[in-house]
Order: structure tokens, then C-alpha cells, then sequence
């Protein structure tokens, strides 16, 4: 009896798993076929005549050694200042960050600096953007992330989306800046490619749910005030918005053109901080939305497939750490066909479910897509990050029961340090 | 447009005979081997047709990169299972079993890694279009 339940067990486990690969399969099918379109189509348009204002948060603690960057990117910007408002939110920094802030608020009066003390700031993202929100004029509301350096044109790219009514939300591009650091940020660089270049542009395109990734993205104030803002209890606060943003009966549409460059965590120390919090918070909103993305009127049929699918990703690497346990047993005990087959099905996954979750075919055309000829030959090592990944999700997995259990606050916001190595791979 | 015709025509005849080998090295990974490097071969396969095909660069060169990726496959399956077995006489059956387990994470690097090297082989016969463009 034991047995047949494990076996079932096992094959309900290889189903999902084939699931999610099929759904990888069908993005970049999906990008090989929109890029050979846009090949066809040659020209691109964009409608430039459309300028509303905007706001652009950034929300900062204890960043000073690249909001400086960040900051000169913004002066850099080509979209009409006088329809720009800049607003740093120095979330209770101790360090030069309020300065250096100031520093580029004095000359430039587009550049606003709001101040949260130790006892209101340091309580995460949402809560900085939050505060940043209730200062915001702009029609549509940026936010980037202080480590981030944009394109001149981004705004321009970004803003054109929202000439549809639909249109909720944008999200740019995420590409990583210090790529060359060493192998951990050339393997996010990798995830990345997959994440941006295939995922989400595949998403976009078939009419799916296109994520906003917390950064590099911009809403609709009305929308977002209408919605309440960030969520603060939530440690993936850009999933739960996603979310929110789609069950309201809006889309998020993805720019690949519009191009930001992220500092990419440098050790496998802040690697696991980073992806901690985002495997946390990324099941915080499953067990938050699933029910109501099922129920939605708001959402097609096919978007609530993708949208649980989202919603679960970071469960993958348990259940694929589960299904090795019960499988070995299985395979030396009841050595049968179509177990061995499923079997097959296992180190599949391993290279499928890697950091932004995209499996090595995806990440290698994403690459191939982008010309980045060389990035291919570190593929294999993707194996070494899907590895890592497991204890990641299991322990975020594990503290989220007991924080539930014991009735406790687990929104500790561990952030990410930057080192400003990125700004040496800027050239001004 | 005649030659375009006979271009088509070669490509599939090529095509046909790929094919034809493919499914003998399949088969022959099947009854060589285990089915589950049968199945290994067949999602190689079935990925690269797939996704590869579409890239830029010839067909010839992709029909010798999918060859070349069976042959491997093959050859890289017979390589281990032999030696499985010859491991299993002399330490017993317990080596057999952690084949068995660890199959296809061991197919999977070469499967990985050819894919990898592919890429590589089609994004440089395109810079080399690109080049002789240019120049």
C-alpha cells in the first residue's frame, strides 16, 4: 500500500515537473518565433509623442556607494525634465547616502531627498516606496532600485506602453552590469538572460502573466493608489503587486528594448541572503493570490495556468529534492519501465529550475538571441546554482511554517549590500 | 528559383537520411544500452530540431552538429555502462544501482554541454556571414 501511494506520489511529482518544462519549452518557441517576426518587421514603432509626468522612486539604505551612480544616470535621462520628479527615499541610512543625495538635489531641482529616521525607515522595501509613493505627482510611478544604472531613453520606451488604457504596468529589462566580476555574477548574468530575455519576453508576447520584478518598472498612480500601495507584509512585494495589478483587470506589458543594468550580488553569501528573500516572499504570495487568481473573472484561462505555475516556482527545487527521495527507494525496489522513464525526467529539472527558473535550453537561446557568444560555455555550471538553490527554498520553506506556527513576524528584510564594483564598468 | 528548388531538394533528402540515422542510433542506444538513453537521445533530439534548427547558420552544419550529438551520446552511454558492469564484477552489485540512479545526471552533462558548444559553432559561422558582409 505504502508503495502504491509513493509511486503515485512520484508520478504526480514527474507530471508537475514536466509541467514546468513544457511551459519553458513553449517560451522559447515563442521568442525564436517573435524575434523572427520582428526581424520581418524591421521597424519599431514607438509613440514618442506621449510625455505624461512621472515620478521615479528610488529607494535607498545605506547605499552610498552607488547612488551616486544612479543618480547621474537620472541626470543622464533624455525625457523632458520638467516632467520628472525624482524622489530618493533615504530609508534611516548611517551612512553618506542622505549627502551624497543632497549632493545632486541641490543642482537639480527634479531631485527630491525624503529623510525616514532609524525608527520609521530600515523596515524593508515596500515600506521606503511606500513613503515615496504619498510624495509622488507624476501620472505614472517609477521605481528603481539604487544599484541600478538606466538608458538615456528608458523612460521614453517605458511610458509609450501605457497609451493603452489596459496597461497597468511596464517592466524594462534587468541586465547585469558587473558581469565580468567573477563566476557567480556571470552565472546571474546567465539567469538573467533567461529570466528577461526568454521568460518574460515570451509571457509578454503570448498574452501571459508578464511580471513585474520590482525594479525598472513603472504603474499607473491612480492604479497604485487605488490598489494601496505596496504591501508591506510581504517580502516579495513586486510579486504580490504583479498580482494585484493583473486580478484588478490590468496587464503588465514587458519592454525588452528598455534596458537598465543591475549590480549583481559578487558571493554565494549574499547570493543565498537575496534569493532567500525572494524564495519567502514568492511563497507568501502563493499561498496569498492562489486562490483568488483561480477565482478571478479578470484572468483567461491560460493566465491562471501561468499564474499558479509563477506563483509555485519556488517550491520546484523541493519537490525536486522530494522526488529524489522517494524515487531512489522506488527504483531499487520496484524496478519497473515506466518508473526508470520518469526517472529521466529528474536531472531534467535540474537544470530547469536555476535561480530565475529557466532551464539550460532557454538560458542558451536567450543568450544566443542577445550575441553573447562567450556566456554559453558557462551553461553546464548552471547546475551548481540549481544546487544551491535547494537548501535555499527548503530553509524558506521551513521558516515560513514556523513563523506561522508560532504566530510571528518573518519579514525581516535582509538587504542586499552593494559594493559599487559596477561603476568601474560604466563609461562616462 | 531553380536553384532555390534544388537546394530545398538536397536539404531534404540531407534531412531524410539524418533521420534515418538517428532513429538507428536511438534504437541502438535502446537495446546497447537502457531505454532511459534512449530517452535521454530522444529529448536531445527533440530540443535541438526544435530549437536550434530555427538559428541562423546552414542546414548542413546543423545536421552534422545533430549527428555529431548522437554519436556522442551514443558512445558516451556504451563508455559508462561498460563500465558499470566491468566496476560491478569487481566491487560488486552496489556500482550497478548508482549507475542506475546517477544515468541521467551523467546524460545530462553531455547533453548540457554539447548544447552549449552547438551555440557556440552557430554563433560563429554567423559572425564569420556577418564578416564576409562587411568586408
Amino acid at each position: 500500500m505504502i508503495v502504491e501511494i509513493l509511486e503515485a506520489l512520484f508520478l504526480i511529482l514527474t507530471f508537475l515537473m514536466a509541467a514546468y518544462l513544457v511551459r519553458h519549452y513553449v517560451f522559447t518557441l515563442a521568442v525564436l518565433n517573435h524575434t523572427s517576426k520582428r526581424k520581418r518587421a524591421a521597424i519599431i514603432t514607438r509613440s514618442d509623442a506621449y510625455q505624461p509626468p512621472v515620478s521615479i522612486l528610488i529607494p535607498a539604505h545605506n547605499e552610498e556607494r552607488v547612488i551616486g551612480r544612479i543618480l547621474q544616470g537620472m541626470t543622464k535621462l533624455t525625457y523632458p525634465k520638467d516632467k520628472m520628479q525624482v524622489i530618493v527615499i533615504d530609508d534611516g541610512s548611517t551612512d553618506n547616502t542622505r549627502k551624497i543625495a543632497e549632493g545632486y538635489a541641490k543642482p537639480h531641482n527634479y531631485i527630491e531627498v525624503i529623510h525616514r529616521n532609524q525608527m520609521d525607515g530600515g523596515k524593508g522595501k515596500a515600506s521606503a516606496l511606500n513613503a515615496g509613493l504619498k510624495q509622488a505627482e507624476g501620472e505614472i510611478i517609477f521605481c528603481f532600485d539604487a544599484d541600478y544604472y538606466p538608458q538615456r531613453d528608458i523612460i521614453e520606451k517605458l511610458v509609450a506602453e501605457f497609451t493603452d488604457p489596459k496597461v497597468g504596468a511596464v517592466q524594462g529589462r534587468v541586465t547585469v552590469l558587473n558581469e565580468p566580476q567573477n563566476v557567480v555574477t556571470r552565472l546571474v548574468a546567465l539567469e538573467r538572460i533567461g529570466g528577461y530575455r526568454v521568460d518574460q519576453q515570451a509571457r509578454d508576447s503570448l498574452g501571459l502573466i508578464s511580471q513585474f520584478g520590482g525594479t525598472v518598472g513603472g504603474f499607473r498612480r491612480d492604479l497604485l493608489k487605488s490598489l494601496n500601495g505596496w504591501d508591506e507584509s510581504i517580502l516579495a512585494e513586486d510579486t504580490d503587486l504583479t498580482f494585484r495589478v493583473y486580478l484588478a483587470g490590468y496587464k503588465i506589458r514587458y519592454v525588452n528594448d528598455a534596458e537598465c543594468y543591475e549590480e549583481a550580488v559578487e558571493n554565494w553569501s549574499d547570493y543565498w541572503k537575496q534569493r532567500y528573500r525572494w524564495a519567502k516572499g514568492h511563497m507568501q504570495c502563493f499561498f496569498k493570490h492562489s486562490l483568488e487568481v483561480l477565482k478571478s473573472s479578470n484572468l483567461r484561462p491560460r493566465e491562471k495556468i501561468d499564474g499558479l505555475l509563477l506563483l509555485g516556482v519556488y517550491f520546484m527545487p523541493i519537490l525536486v529534492l522530494f522526488s529524489w527521495v522517494i524515487g531512489v527507494p522506488l527504483l531499487l525496489t520496484r524496478s519497473s519501465q515506466w518508473l526508470s522513464m520518469c526517472w529521466v525526467f529528474i536531472p531534467v529539472s535540474l537544470y530547469s529550475f536555476v535561480g530565475n527558473f529557466a532551464p539550460f535550453f532557454e538560458v542558451g537561446i536567450g543568450a544566443y538571441l542577445d550575441g553573447r557568444t562567450r556566456a554559453y560555455w558557462l551553461i553546464p555550471l548552471l547546475i551548481f546554482t540549481f544546487l544551491y538553490n535547494i537548501p535555499i527554498c527548503t530553509k524558506a520553506l521551513v521558516d515560513l511554517f514556523i513563523s506561522k506556527i508560532l504566530g510571528k513576524n518573518c519579514n525581516h528584510w535582509d538587504k542586499t549590500v552593494h559594493t559599487g564594483n559596477g561603476n568601474s564598468y560604466i563609461i562616462n | 528559383m531553380l536553384k532555390e528548388k534544388m537546394v530545398r531538394i538536397r536539404h531534404s533528402i540531407l534531412g531524410f537520411f539524418a533521420g534515418i540515422i538517428v532513429t538507428y542510433i536511438i534504437i541502438l542506444s535502446f537495446y546497447l544500452v537502457n531505454n532511459q538513453a534512449a530517452l535521454m537521445l530522444m529529448i536531445f533530439d527533440f530540443l535541438f530540431v526544435s530549437l536550434v534548427f530555427p538559428l541562423d547558420g546552414t542546414f548542413v552544419k546543423k545536421i552534422e552538429l545533430l549527428l555529431i550529438g548522437n554519436v556522442i551520446g551514443l558512445l558516451w552511454n556504451s563508455v559508462f555502462s561498460s563500465f558499470s558492469y566491468v566496476a560491478a564484477c569487481y566491487f560488486g552489485g552496489f556500482l550497478n544501482v548508482l549507475y542506475m540512479i546517477l544515468n541521467p545526471l551523467l546524460n545530462l552533462i553531455w547533453v548540457v554541454s554539447f548544447w552549449s558548444i552547438s551555440l557556440s559553432v552557430l554563433a560563429s559561422s554567423k559572425r564569420v556571414k556577418v564578416n564576409r558582409l562587411d568586408s
